[in-house]
């Protein structure tokens, strides 16, 4: 009579909804936080992982589904953190429109790189973005106005719908952007767009016979992660009230890619365990351990490690042993490893 | 009977090497034409020229697809066009379509998604619609679903569509290239080398599929082969090319008496 448990079982089935319930699970941990159960300094890390995916979420887009490499997400990011504060503080915008810009400007100036460098060879992209990200790097030093130089830019919560926020709101806000941003990318690699980075990255030649306009969908998939990048930088400054150029160094931008390795390519999910292991684990387990805890750039080691391990023996990352597990689990044979990429027949033999 | 393709003068040199010398054939609607050669005589070359792969140092590719594919690339008037200079990603809008001697899928993706992208080219709606999954985003993607799963269907293959491509045996990653051709609303589909790595009866097979895509959607068809026994088969007429250059032009019949076509093969089998 009833078709409310086809319904039921349709909406358990649809990953949008597996997103929200995921977001429902996170904003749980302020009221944790707020009853004692977790300490302040938890949630604060916490909170900085959810961004980190964000950004790893943009990195993953162009990595493991373009197949191309970016090494300046975190000038990109620091932009979005110093434009936000920019708007918000300096020229009391407020809160939309400092999100918005945090958005837009990165995005800008991330396509006039991408137009430039990815006409040439893809692997430019990853010389350009660096070299942009050093340019960026030297301005958050220099240019005082704008970012307080190192003496640091300093800001404040946010006012929305005309509230002021606090740690906890700003902490819903940032789960609130990585659901959207799970939703978008989802979106975006389950269809057409997502078909069409697939074939670049399997090979370029044959996505032109099918009619991919190969240099548009480089520059969408490097649009896309400057965006989440820029975005992920507003977020970064709500949270702390601060920023600093030393943040935004290479370090974080290579951090970036080991969340996406180690999380594993490909993968939403893979990526917020990626962001955990690389960016929470060091900050919660290691550095409170003893002895270990207090040999110097321990996170560098620790993420360095984790690469060539994921390279090495986990090409699939952490998304490659949850398979492997749900497989055994099921007893099931795991579907069969794709074989190696055929090559193209265009070019010398 | 009109011509669907006219290659006119072709030459393209590598280097010192001459591939392509002053290579001239036409393909007429409706027909199955084969071209064939030994090892190393060009065909692929010319397969790279006519998809603009290859940028070819003298010559035209004469390309007839008929007013609605030429509306599709941007073109008014129903006349042929020279597609030489065109964008490689437009090339396919005419209909003009290539498997390859490799056979190129997508590993990851399941064997449905990999037809899809054949349909590329008609993804009407916009990236940000696709984005926020709107309605006519949805809608379209459904549409082009279907017409995958007929696709595969024609080819035999609707029961794998669900699985991942990367772990099918090679005969029916072959299959998986020929359906995703058909995505394109063809008028002409050039093969490179399809029987390669097939045995007898998936040779046999091929055939009839080659002659059934032709009837069905009504386009013609273009085929590389080294070896002898497809085009033999399946072939209307048949070009043989050696070193580049034009050889002999005619049924299968001709082809198999025609003592320049014998000597050609023969030189080869003195090289190896
Ligand atoms: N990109 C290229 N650069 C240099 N030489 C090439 C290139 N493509 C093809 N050739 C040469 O052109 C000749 C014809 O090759 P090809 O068209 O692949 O032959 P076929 O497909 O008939 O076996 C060969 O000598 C080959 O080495
Ligand atoms: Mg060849």
């Amino acid at each position: 009579m009833s078709d409310a448990p086809t319904t039921a079982a349709r909406l358990a089935r649809n990953p949008h909804v597996g997103f929200v319930v995921f977001g429902a699970l996170l904003m749980l941990l302020p009221v944790l936080a707020s009853s004692g159960l977790l300490m302040t300094s938890t949630l604060m890390t916490l909170g900085f992982t959810l961004i980190y995916a964000i950004v790893a979420m943009g990195l993953n887009l162009l990595l493991g589904y373009s197949g191309l490499i970016s090494l300046g997400t975190a000038g990109f990011m620091g932009l979005g953190a110093y434009l936000a504060a920019y708007v918000q503080d300096d020229l009391g915008l407020g809160f939309w429109v400092a999100v918005l810009a945090a958005l837009v400007i990165p995005t800008v100036i991330g396509v006039l790189v991408g137009v430039v460098s990815l006409r040439v060879r893809s692997i430019y992209l990853a010389i350009a973005t660096l070299t942009i990200s050093e340019i960026l790097l030297k301005t958050f030093e220099q240019a005082e106005w704008f970012t307080h130089g190192t003496a640091g830019k300093q800001s404040r919560y946010p006012v929305l719908f005309g509230v002021q926020a606090d740690r906890a709101v700003v902490f819903l806000i940032i789960v609130v952007a990585l659901v959207l941003v799970m939703m978008l990318t989802h979106n975006i690699v389950h269809g057409q767009l997502g078909r069409a980075l697939h074939a670049m990255r399997a090979s370029e030649v044959a996505a032109q016979a099918m009619g991919v306009n190969v240099l548009k969908y480089k520059l969408f998939a490097f649009a896309v992660a400057t965006m989440y990048a820029g975005l992920a930088g507003a977020l970064y400054l709500f949270f702390l009230k601060s920023s600093y150029p030393s943040t935004w160094n290479l370090f974080l931008s290579l951090n970036v890619v080991a969340m996406v390795v180690v999380g594993g390519l490909r993968s939403i999910y893979g990526t917020v365990v990626g962001a955990f292991v690389i960016f929470a684990v060091p900050e919660l387990v290691l550095k409170r351990l003893p002895v270990i805890g207090d040999v110097s750039g321990l996170p560098y080691i620790f993420s360095g490690v984790l690469i060539i391990v994921a390279i090495m023996f986990f090409p699939q990352g952490l998304r490659g042993l949850w398979d492997i597990g749900r497989g055994l689990l099921a007893r099931r044979r795991r579907p069969a490893e794709p074989v190696e990429t055929v090559r193209d027949e265009v070019g010398v033999r | 009977m009109s011509d669907v393709l006219r290659v006119e003068g072709l030459s393209i040199s590598f280097g010192g090497l001459k591939a392509l010398d002053d290579l001239s054939f036409s393909v007429a609607d409706t027909e199955v034409f084969g071209l064939i050669g030994p090892n190393g005589a060009g065909k692929t070359t010319v397969f790279n020229c006519i998809t603009q792969f290859y940028r070819p140092d003298a010559g035209a590719v004469w390309f007839a697809p008929g007013a609605e594919r030429l509306d599709r690339a941007g073109h008014h008037g129903s006349d042929a066009i020279d597609l030489v200079g065109e964008p490689v990603h437009r090339v396919i809008r005419y209909g003009l379509v290539r498997t390859f001697q490799n056979v190129e899928i997508i590993p990851e993706l399941s064997v449905l998604d990999n037809v899809l992208i054949g349909g590329h080219v008609d993804f009407k709606a916009s990236m940000l619609s696709q984005m926020l999954r709107l309605p006519g985003a949805r809608k379209e993607e459904a549409q082009y679903r279907e017409k995958a799963r007929e696709a595969l269907s024609f080819l035999s293959i609707d029961h794998l569509a669900d699985q991942i491509a990367g772990g099918q045996p090679y005969g029916v990653r072959k299959r998986l290239e020929m359906a995703r051709t058909l995505m394109a609303e063809p008028r002409l589909i050039i093969l490179d080398e399809p029987a390669a790595g097939l045995n007898e009866s998936e040779t046999e097979q091929l055939a009839d599929t080659i002659r059934q895509i032709r009837d069905r959607f009504g386009c013609s068809v273009l085929l590389v082969e080294h070896d002898m026994g497809l085009v033999m088969n399946v072939c209307d007429r048949i070009c043989a090319i050696s070193f580049g250059k034009f050889l002999a032009l005619g049924t299968p019949e001709e082809i198999q008496r025609d003592v320049r076509v014998h000597e050609a093969y023969l030189g080869e089998r003195d090289d190896d």
